[in-house]
């Protein structure tokens, strides 16, 4: 490995500095919501946090100028050590409002927040701040994004190169447009879109259900960021229970299923190609696993006779399904009825579509549908193969935006996630049963947080050890980062000890 | 005589028990952690009001935390001590409306008793765990809370936005530089 030379580290350190700055300018929103509703406290809170980040960003770019461009090598590192920084500053309104028990809490919930996960170790949260609770909704919503597409789009020029691999970092590989730049920005107009529409349809449902109006529209807003960033956080400690409104739950099982879709599907319908909905791989194989876990689902619930009539059996056990499927993490019973009355079936088949996840180049986290459709389909075209005669010629298709033959390589590289994600699921189900935890509830909670849903059969919370707590916030950003980025950053830092 | 009269009414008590509408006062946690053992019994629960109230036709759905912020939020210096936690109850307007402050940053809720029906997965309201409320009280009026600035944290707001302007100043150096 080539030791990198100093020019390299001032390129990561001036990139990593703008991103850094962007995430603090972020707390803008929050500050000018606390000014708004008169909360002192809060808005001096956010006030120091966006003065560190600041002092932090621009004082890495001071110091990094260099006229070097980005190269592959530094993008991905610059990825990694963005988020690790935006974690740590993005923690400290949290931390400063009292109600984090620790700053390892503060840095759970931010990491949370910006993988889309939804877990979160904030007590007492029914009596939070409204400044405090837009910090949370605008981290999971610029994350769902990603905070290198807001950088993208907001604060970058240029046409590509090394920019591209700032963008694949984040887990998202599919360009909409040949300008990364573009790309991102066609991202951000995708999700304001969505914001405006979504935001607009939940508060006049509020209004409805008796919320007073600025309260329903808050509420609107954050329901809607949670949901379309599939990130599951929710204004109130009984998340989506909250509204006990069946036009609601549709409403957010719209949202946070457009959520969960590849923007690269969304541009297409936006262009005119509404046939890519249907014919996409992605959507196919969400649409089946679906179905196959809804389905062993009710067949746990109905045997343990929770839910006596079949409508309340439907919504309960559909809404939880697609929630955990599509890594969102709203639900609408208490956590602990996972346990309590729901049982290990249903669990398992919530743990199913968790491990399974949505889209690629989504908001979703998990394995993501178009792997589990690659390995169906090179499980099938190996079984021909060896069925048919020696000299068949053995070929398989799909559609995915535009119609591709299936090539070993692709094969390969998928296998390889998978396999990560795979083990990244033994190892924190593991850490959660030497926790002194159950084997269903360890492996329930840990596979919520490696894949970014937000689930809890109630493993997670303030009183959980430290060590387990780390080992989620790792597997959080695991499990965003899809591996690439993270490795990078460890092959780096091998590379200024070890390197020639 | 009078022992055997004892022990027959209680036997008789006993074998009343799961029928006879007997309010037992439970608290949260023990309704969701053994929900079969409470549904269809008659409890008594208290818990600080927090949100608001949420009309459904001739249902009002109030939500009452049980959790440790019952006697006072972080905001009024109670200690971070956990989840809140607490269940959801389904009362008629007459009694909701005693209910007049409820929980949110600027508010402790209005401490609320009831009693009513447990239901683990109420086929009346989509499966939802919840109480039918049959008597409801106030047993402590709910307060506002003040959000003060901390002198502590004004100190610290300072350094770090000095610190931010000397990054700044050093930042359009460089690039003027460049």
């Amino acid at each position: 490995m080539l030791r990198p030379s100093v020019d390299d580290h001032r390129v990561v350190g001036l990139y990593t500095g703008k991103i850094v700055s962007g995430v603090g300018l972020l707390m803008i929103v929050p500050l000018v919501t606390a000014l708004v509703f008169r909360e002192w406290d809060t808005a001096i809170d956010f006030g120091i946090g966006l003065t560190v980040c600041l002092a932090v960003g621009l004082g890495l770019q001071a110091l990094c100028r260099t006229s070097d461009e980005l190269q592959r090598r530094h993008g991905l590192v610059v990825v990694s050590a963005s988020w690790i920084l935006a974690t740590a500053l993005g923690a400290i309104p949290l931390y400063l409002s009292g109600h984090m028990g620790s700053y390892l809490d503060a840095v759970f919930d931010v990491m949370s927040g910006l993988t889309t996960t939804g877990l979160y170790l904030m007590q007492d949260l029914d009596h939070v701040s409204n400044g405090l609770n837009m910090w949370r909704f605008i981290l999971t919503f610029a994350g769902g994004q990603g905070i290198v597409v807001i950088a993208l789009t907001f604060l970058f020029k240029g046409v590509g190169g090394g920019l591209y691999h700032l963008y694949s970092g984040e887990g998202k590989e599919d360009r909409l447009l040949p300008n990364v730049v573009h790309t991102a920005r066609v991202i951000w107009l995708i999700s304001l879109g969505w914001l405006a529409v979504g935001t607009t349809a939940l508060t006049i449902g509020a209004l409805a259900l008796g919320q007073a109006p600025v309260r329903a529209f808050l509420h609107s807003l954050w329901v809607f960021m949670g949901a379309f960033s599939t990130g599951g956080f929710a204004p109130q400690s009984y998340n989506t229970f909250w509204y006990h409104s069946l036009a609601f739950e549709i409403m957010c099982i719209i949202i946070f299923v457009a959520g969960s879709l590849n923007f690269a599907v969304h541009w297409a319908v936006w262009t005119g190609e509404r046939s890519e909905l249907r014919r996409n791989v992605e959507t196919r194989s969400f649409a089946v696993t679906l179905g196959i876990f809804t389905l062993i689902a009710a067949i746990g619930l109905a045997r343990s006779g929770v839910y006596t009539d079949a409508l309340p059996l439907v919504r309960k056990t559909f809404y939880l399904l697609i929630s955990g499927h599509t890594t969102t993490g709203f639900g609408t019973v208490y956590s602990r009825a996972l346990v309590t009355q729901w049982g290990p079936l249903a669990m398992l088949a919530i743990i199913g579509t968790m491990v399974i996840g949505a889209s690629s180049c989504s908001t979703a986290g998990g394995i993501k549908g178009i792997r589990i459709a690659i390995i169906t389909k090179a499980f099938v075209q190996e079984a021909r193969r060896m069925l048919g005669p020696d000299s068949a010629v053995v070929t398989s298709r799909y559609h995915h935006l535009k119609n591709r033959v299936l090539q070993d390589a692709t094969i390969r590289s998928v296998l390889l996630i998978t396999v990560a994600f795979l083990t990244l699921h033994a190892i924190v189900t593991m850490a959660g049963v030497l926790a002194g935890y159950p084997f269903i509830e360890a492996a329930f909670d840990g596979v919520s947080a490696a894949s970014n849903t937000g689930l809890s059969c109630g493993v997670v919370s303030p009183s959980m050890p430290g060590a387990l707590k780390a080992v989620y916030v790792v597997a959080m950003w695991l499990g965003r980062m899809e591996f690439l980025a993270v490795f990078a950053l460890f092959g780096w830092l091998w590379s200024v000890v070890r390197g020639r | 005589m009078r022992r055997f009269i004892t022990a027959c009414t209680l036997g008789i008590a006993a074998l009343l028990m799961p029928t006879i509408a007997w309010a037992t006062t439970v608290s949260s946690t023990q309704l969701i952690e053994d929900p079969a053992l409470w549904d269809g019994r008659t409890v008594t629960f208290a818990g600080e009001a927090v949100g608001e109230a949420m009309t459904r036709g001739d249902d009002v759905w109030l939500h009452l935390n049980d959790d440790a912020y019952v006697v006072g939020t972080i905001e009024q210096g109670m200690p971070p001590s956990g989840y809140n936690s607490g269940q959801a109850v389904v009362a008629t307007p007459e009694l909701a409306a005693a209910v007049t402050v409820f929980g949110d940053h600027r508010h402790h809720g209005d401490i609320v008793e009831v009693t009513g029906v447990f239901n683990a997965a109420c086929p009346e309201h989509s499966g939802d765990m919840d109480l039918h409320v049959t008597s409801l009280r106030v047993l402590q009026p709910g307060t506002a809370v003040e959000d003060p600035p901390d002198a502590g944290k004004l100190t610290l707001l300072a350094t770090t936005a000095l610190a931010a302007m000397v990054a700044y100043a050093a930042f359009a150096l460089r690039r003027a530089a460049d």
